[in-house]
């Protein structure tokens, strides 16, 4: 069931107004009921996968807490860790390896007799597994108290919001709010709501849009002019952005009404400054989940210069294999743990050169904010295309500045909508930015009604309808 | 209380603002020289009709027009699917006398395209042909349409209305011009078989004897693609053949007719000089005659 479509808000009209009159238990009973038929929507079997990651993490994380032997410990938390990393690893990435082997042994002569299995990858399971390894993680760092309610547990694991795409919301952040009961509240209604028309209108009307062009230019970069295809990438760059950060949105915001709150996921990132500061801007949970559990466990900065570039390498391989099993993504990771390593070797250089030559602050940050933005666009091309042929094809083409013309640029309209559309995105994210219009004017019953309704009237003008899939649930 | 007056306000505006806007937008889409918007406001008669999808569109006007002097109303679409052409074409024999020729390119058979029926509901309320295939195409949406009014302007097609506001649509012909790069790289592309719907063939032919009936001669043409193009066009021979067998008229083909790389936009599109060359050479086939 994705957020986009009317089977969800149909389930969303009968769920929200039983969610309210229940209390308790009954509650927790009817969010989990929820969110498995929510997920069962999809493929029911695939229930199972998440049932099983649940019992294996709430008994572990229960054994870990009642022991004070430190081997002990360790032995279990490496359990869980095997048996989170063994499912996504077999359902997501078996067929990747094995190819990936066949594909290295060949030029030898060698063979191997196996074959790829046709597996479905289940949807959403690289985000539910690593919720909920990093439940397990935290008991083994003595950073949360096991829980004690497996009901609650398993409604922390399956909440139907993020359960498929995130944000990935960590154990101690979310279950002592599901200790409590929230009550309706019409200004967490409100926010709540607003921020899931926000999320639409990323989706629907910018991503969706936008992906019209861009799958064309990705698909066939033969066949298109240097313009048209940086044009295209240009696009994807929002349109990942709008597709994901729009997921994020809806997804927060009805955690919002039904009362919780969840982590910010997005926060401007393409007005990012340098690499570092992207990924504290770019699927923050992710990057912090990242952060925490692999790049600290690697031994973070804390180990000198030359250790601290490898744990970054490291993390950005790791953070690109778990995007999609595929090379292009592990080159995107690549490609972004050399941007990080290249900022550490070369900023000290270039902030003497902007200090010396005395660059005014916005002209500095703007380059900067540019060269940033240029540079994950280069990393978004191998993210986005099929193969590597492609993504050569693509950047070949832009390069040779064949066809850098007006007059190469397919359907022109749609690439005015999109500017109109991206336009309009940013502007609203530097409002943000300049004037803290969350505190001061949404409260205003007048600007709330005209903003809600403008949205709806740019979704009915811009949206594009059919309920495509979002972008992350293929991770 | 205070909340459920916010919300039954929200709802007004909701409901104000969006037929508020509708009727901006009608109003602009009717003043467009866009050429649906001729059609569907009276102002479209014309001698000849070119009927086609983009190739229809970039091929025939509008050095007919020059070469003529007759008077050409242009119904092609980017990728116009033939059930929507048919409606259109209708559409113009209810409103204006039949014209004396229409020149139809055949390669406009080769889909149905229910994403570009709804791409018409800007000129819903002019045509009920409209209406009944965007319901086949989707009835969620047609009912979203009706719901609300600026949904119908959610559209390319009224994009290019607000395009035409205040210009003609009748001068476009492609600028651009293959280059040797994109030219060699039909190698890397598969053969090119036309899945085209097997009504399609039934549909034009249905059209054709409608507009005989009428009293307007119907030439059926397939303009020049790339040579090399063309030769990857495993059933191109059997798709005109459906063509001809279904509508009783000869094709005019001039796939194969046009040969220089400097005459071609991409593989399917000839530019500005193909496009004079090609009309010249109807008028020596005698497909169109000077006024």
């Amino acid at each position: 069931m994705v957020f986009n479509s009317l089977p969800f808000l149909v389930f969303l009209m009968a769920f929200l107004p039983i969610y309210f009159l229940l209390g308790g238990k009954k509650r927790l009973w009817w969010c989990l009921a929820a969110s498995y038929f929510f997920y069962g929507w999809w493929d029911w079997r695939f229930l199972g996968l998440i049932i099983f990651s649940t019992i294996v993490d709430f008994a572990i994380g229960g054994r870990m807490a009642a022991t004070t032997q430190a081997d002990t410990r360790k032995q279990l938390l490496w359990l869980s860790v095997a048996i989170n990393l063994g499912v996504l690893g077999f359902f997501k990435y078996f067929n990747f390896f094995a190819d990936s082997l066949q594909q290295a042994i060949a030029p030898f002569g060698w063979e191997l007799s196996w074959h790829t299995l046709h597996i479905i990858l289940p949807v959403g399971i690289s985000f539910y597994t690593f919720q909920s390894m990093s439940y397990t993680i935290d008991i083994y760092r003595k950073d949360l108290e096991p829980e004690p309610s497996f009901l609650r547990f398993a409604t922390y694991i399956a909440f139907f919001p993020q359960l498929v795409a995130g944000p990935i919301v960590r154990a101690r952040e979310f279950l002592p709010q599901l200790r409590k009961d929230h009550n309706f509240d019409w200004n967490n209604f409100y926010l709540g709501a607003a921020q899931i028309l926000w999320g639409f209108f990323k989706k629907v009307a910018i991503a969706d849009t936008l992906a019209l062009f861009v799958d064309q230019c990705f698909e066939a970069p033969h066949h298109y002019g240097a313009l048209h295809l940086t044009i295209g990438v240009f696009f994807y760059a929002f349109q990942i952005y709008c597709d994901f950060s729009g997921y994020s949105d809806i997804a927060i915001g009805l955690a919002r009404m039904m009362g919780f709150r969840f982590p910010e996921n997005f926060r401007t990132p393409y007005f990012s400054r340098d690499f570092s500061e992207f990924w504290t801007r770019w699927h923050i949970t992710l990057s912090s989940w990242l952060r925490d559990y692999l790049y600290i466990s690697l031994g973070g900065n804390r180990k000198g210069y030359w250790k601290t570039l490898r744990n970054l390498m490291l993390t950005m391989l790791l953070g690109g294999l778990w995007h999609g099993a595929g090379w292009t993504f592990v080159f995107w990771g690549f490609l972004h743990g050399l941007y990080l390593m290249l900022q550490r070797i070369l900023s000290p250089a270039w902030q003497k050169l902007h200090r010396s030559l005395y660059t005014p602050s916005w002209l500095y940050n703007g380059m900067n904010i540019a060269i940033v933005f240029l540079l994950t666009c280069l990393a978004w091309v191998f993210f986005r295309s099929p193969d590597f042929g492609r993504a050569m094809t693509l950047l070949e083409r832009i390069v040779s500045l064949e066809g850098f013309n007006r007059a190469s640029v397919i359907n022109k309209f749609a690439v005015i909508q999109g500017f109109l559309l991206i336009g309009m995105l940013l502007s609203v994210e530097v409002l943000g930015l300049t004037i803290n219009y969350s505190r001061k004017i949404i409260y205003q019953p007048v600007f709330r009604a005209f903003s809600f309704a403008a949205l709806l009237w740019l979704i009915a003008l811009f949206g594009t309808f059919g309920a495509t899939a979002f972008i992350y649930f293929q991770f | 209380m205070k909340q459920l007056l916010w919300l039954g306000g929200f709802l007004v505006l909701v409901v104000v603002g969006d037929r508020l806007g509708g009727h901006l937008l009608a109003g602009l889409t009717q003043r467009s020289e866009f050429r649906y918007s001729r059609l569907y406001t009276g102002r479209a008669a014309a001698d000849v009709m070119v009927l086609g999808n983009s190739r229809g569109l970039a091929f025939y006007q509008p050095h007919i027009e020059e070469m003529t002097g007759l008077k050409v109303i242009n119904l092609s679409y980017n990728g116009l699917p033939v059930d929507l052409a048919a409606a259109l074409v209708r559409d113009y024999y209810d409103h204006y006398p039949a014209p004396g020729k229409i020149i139809i390119d055949v390669s406009l058979c080769d889909r149905f395209d229910p994403q570009l029926v709804m791409n018409f509901s800007p000129y819903l309320p002019y045509s009920t042909r409209i209406d009944s295939l965007i319901r086949q195409a989707d009835p969620q949406i047609r009912g979203g349409l009706h719901l609300s009014h600026l949904f119908r302007y959610n559209s390319e097609v009224f994009q290019r209305a607000l395009y035409y506001q205040d210009r003609t649509d009748q001068h476009w012909v492609v600028e651009r011009q293959l280059s040797n790069t994109e030219a060699n790289s039909i190698r890397d592309d598969y053969e090119f078989i036309i899945y085209y719907p097997e009504e399609a063939p039934d549909i034009l032919g249905e059209l054709v004897r409608f507009c005989q009936a009428k009293g307007s001669e119907v030439q059926l043409v397939l303009g020049p693609y790339f040579p090399a193009f063309a030769a990857k066009m495993t059933n191109l021979r059997s798709f005109i053949q459906d063509i001809e067998t279904a509508s009783g008229l000869p094709v005019n083909d001039f796939s194969t007719a046009l040969r220089d790389i400097s005459l071609f936009a991409d593989f399917q599109h000839l530019n500005k000089a193909g496009s004079v060359i090609f009309v010249d050479s109807l008028l020596q086939r005698k497909i169109v005659v000077r006024k």
